[in-house]
């Protein structure tokens, strides 16, 4: 095991693949520092371009687009206190008040700080719990997976936007899109063209569901801007000040990594989360939206200690938790690698080289981070209105160079189109996405399953892991149902 | 006609047209089905029912207005609604505009125009000159990156070639 260790490090340590690092954690910062620009869309556009790349470094360069691009959302959270991503809600509570106090600096210095310790501790789960995950998926059947893949579904479901009912039809609508083309018997199912018998791409539908609805939307609706903005300052964040934080950045980091690695949650959650457990425990609860360096920490380091446990079911049980790790699944599989409990059997040397690569973007995220703070004022205050066009061409590029199809641009525009649809009638993008993903894989095993048992339907509840499943399934339902109706009475009373 | 009734209306009728006209047509089953395995058109079907299931449950909770979920304002310029309508409109005429004017034109000087276009729709006059550069510089660069670095070949245009460029 340590030879293969030693040889993954040889590989990964080479001038190439620490400047496609480097590459990515600069520009996943840059990119998630702007407002309106997600890691998402930083994710979705990079993935034409690791076509042309080996497969680690193609998977190492999104990961540190990711991390990149989870912290960047502070800088604007802080500054302009516009989170460049949904993760970094919470740190514009504190961040903002502490640069409208001049501190800004040391404001942006104990974000990197925090962001870097728990990522640091997220990789180590991740290397710690994905293989032993993994040798236990080995033990699962199709009628298991079936269950599992349902299970992160409905979870994905439950918590994007604020309603279960439309989480499940925006699932469905994925679930069907993902039935275009050829089937396991070879029947073209909605074939309407010939270009449709081949199915749709994962690119064209994804680039086109994230990235494009920002710029109709700029379009049809024109909304200013956010002018406020703030001076950086250089204050350095003191030891005393970095360990009077500690507790809340290890607290965030081990809350990010638990619930970064069950299906569905996610780093939002997880800051939010480990915010309000700061907040609860902290002597200096009080000061907790009026500019308070923990409370920096305790969200930073929870939404950056999700990042590395995301891969987590990935990578053990080919099951993305959130729309990142759906497109990283679709780099994945472009490059001929399957993630799930065969993996780590198979490419042992390829997962070496990731954990390691992973470890080294740890290091770099906090010198891409040191090196652009100064320059961050100025990247976060170009025009939507030129930003977005820029996007929208590199966005043509790319999806051309995929395959040199025409018809992959055509889906990315007509994806563009239904993104925005969606946006106006609140149904959320995340779970369709994750559901055309998915989908392939769940029909491939519900129809095994019905195979297997004959077409008998009770082969799905006829396991330990399947009841299992079912009682998640049923929990997240109830939990998310219960969480509706509470917000609904909340908001009668308000109005009342 | 609110938006929750107006949303669940749309749902539950895209979902039944896809499950009443299109699997019919459009999912073909193959005489021989080996075992017990169930035909291509059972998965769609399933999804596409239980899509119409969700969008009858969503017209009731409208109805009743239980459950419906928070419609938070949509932030805007203030422009009036048919205003906005027609700027949909037009991002959309873009879009379709693009891939048609692609075989006339060529691939970069449809994606100058398309670039050129959506800058103007998104109400941006205030840095001509760094439109133009987007516009005009910017699928430059792409097409010498992806050309020379990638080997991709963009689509040339009737026109574009018959003037010899």
């Amino acid at each position: 095991m340590m030879n293969d260790i030693l040889i993954a490090l040889q590989a990964v340590a080479t001038l190439e693949n620490l400047l496609i690092m480097v590459a990515g954690i600069w520009g996943g910062v840059i990119i998630g520092a702007i407002p309106g620009m997600t890691g998402t869309m930083a994710v979705t556009l990079a993935l034409p371009f690791t076509f042309y790349m080996a497969p680690v470094p193609s998977i190492l360069l999104l990961v540190a687009l990711y991390k990149g691009s989870t912290y960047g959302g502070s800088v604007s959270a802080i500054l302009i206190k516009t989170p460049g991503t949904a993760s970094a809600a919470c740190t514009a509570l504190d961040g903002y008040p502490l640069a409208q106090q001049g501190k800004a600096g040391k404001a942006l210095n104990m974000a990197l700080y925090s962001s870097v310790t728990g990522d640091f501790i997220s990789n180590l789960s991740l290397i710690f719990l994905a293989a032993p995950l993994a040798m236990l998926a080995l033990h699962v059947g199709p009628p298991e997976y079936f269950m599992l893949m349902l299970f992160a579904l409905t979870t994905v479901a439950g918590v994007s936007g604020n309603s279960l009912l439309l989480g499940l039809v925006s699932a469905a609508m994925g679930l069907l899109l993902a039935t275009a083309g050829e089937d396991m018997y070879g029947s073209f199912r909605f074939a309407f063209t010939d270009d449709m018998q081949a199915g749709l791409s994962v690119a064209p539908v994804l680039i086109g569901l994230f990235a494009l609805p920002e710029l109709i939307k700029m379009i049809v609706m024109r909304a200013a801007p956010d002018k406020e903005t703030a001076k950086l300052g250089d204050q350095k964040v003191s030891r005393a000040e970095f360990l009077s934080s500690l507790k809340s950045i290890l607290r965030g980091s081990s809350i990010g990594v638990i619930m970064g690695a069950i299906p569905g949650i996610g780093p939002s959650a997880a800051a939010f989360f480990s915010y309000g457990e700061a907040q609860r425990s902290s002597k200096n609860g009080k000061n907790f939206g009026k500019g308070e360096l923990e409370g920096i920490a305790a969200s930073e380091s929870a939404n950056n200690g999700a990042c590395g446990a995301t891969m987590i079911p990935l990578l053990a049980l080919g099951v993305p938790g959130d729309v990142i790790t759906g497109v990283m699944l679709g780099a994945f599989m472009i490059q001929g690698l399957t993630p799930g409990p065969l993996l780590f059997q198979t490419n042992m040397h390829e997962i070496y080289m990731l954990f390691i690569g992973m470890l080294f973007s740890s290091v770099l995220l906090f010198g891409a981070g040191k090196l652009t703070m100064r320059m961050f004022s100025y990247v976060a205050h170009i025009p939507q209105t030129l930003l977005t066009p820029t996007v929208l061409l590199l966005c043509l590029f790319g999806i051309y160079s995929i395959s040199s199809s025409m018809f992959d641009v055509t889906v990315l525009l007509v994806m563009g189109c239904v993104g925005f649809a969606m946006f106006l009638l609140n149904i959320p993008a995340a779970p369709f996405l994750i559901a055309f993903i998915l989908g392939p894989m769940i029909e491939e095993n519900l129809r095994r399953a019905m195979a297997l048992s004959r077409g008998e339907p009770g082969i799905l509840l006829s396991s330990p892991i399947t009841w299992v499943f079912a009682a998640l399934i049923v929990f997240v339902v109830a939990l998310t149902v219960r969480r509706e109706i509470q917000k609904s009475k909340d908001r009668k009373a308000l109005i009342s | 006609m609110t938006k929750p009734l107006f949303r669940g209306l749309l749902i539950a009728a895209f979902f039944a047209l896809v499950a009443a006209v299109l699997i019919p047509v459009y999912v073909p089953r193959p005489a021989f089905i080996p075992g017990f395995a169930p035909p291509p058109d059972m998965w769609p079907r399933l999804v596409a029912l239980i899509g119409t299931a969700l969008g009858l449950l969503a017209i009731i909770q409208a109805f009743l207005g239980r459950g419906v979920p928070d419609e938070s304002p949509i932030k805007t310029d203030g422009a009036a609604l048919a205003t906005m309508v027609l700027r949909a409109l037009g991002a959309a005429a873009a879009f379709a505009g693009f891939v048609l004017a692609v075989p006339l034109a060529g691939f970069p000087i449809a994606a100058m125009a398309l670039t050129g276009l959506c800058i103007l729709l998104t109400g941006e006059r205030g840095h001509v000159l760094w439109a133009l550069a987007i516009s005009i510089l910017g699928p430059l660069l792409l097409l010498a990156f992806f050309q020379q670095a990638l080997g991709t070949q963009f689509p040339k245009g009737l026109l574009t070639t018959a003037i010899g460029i």
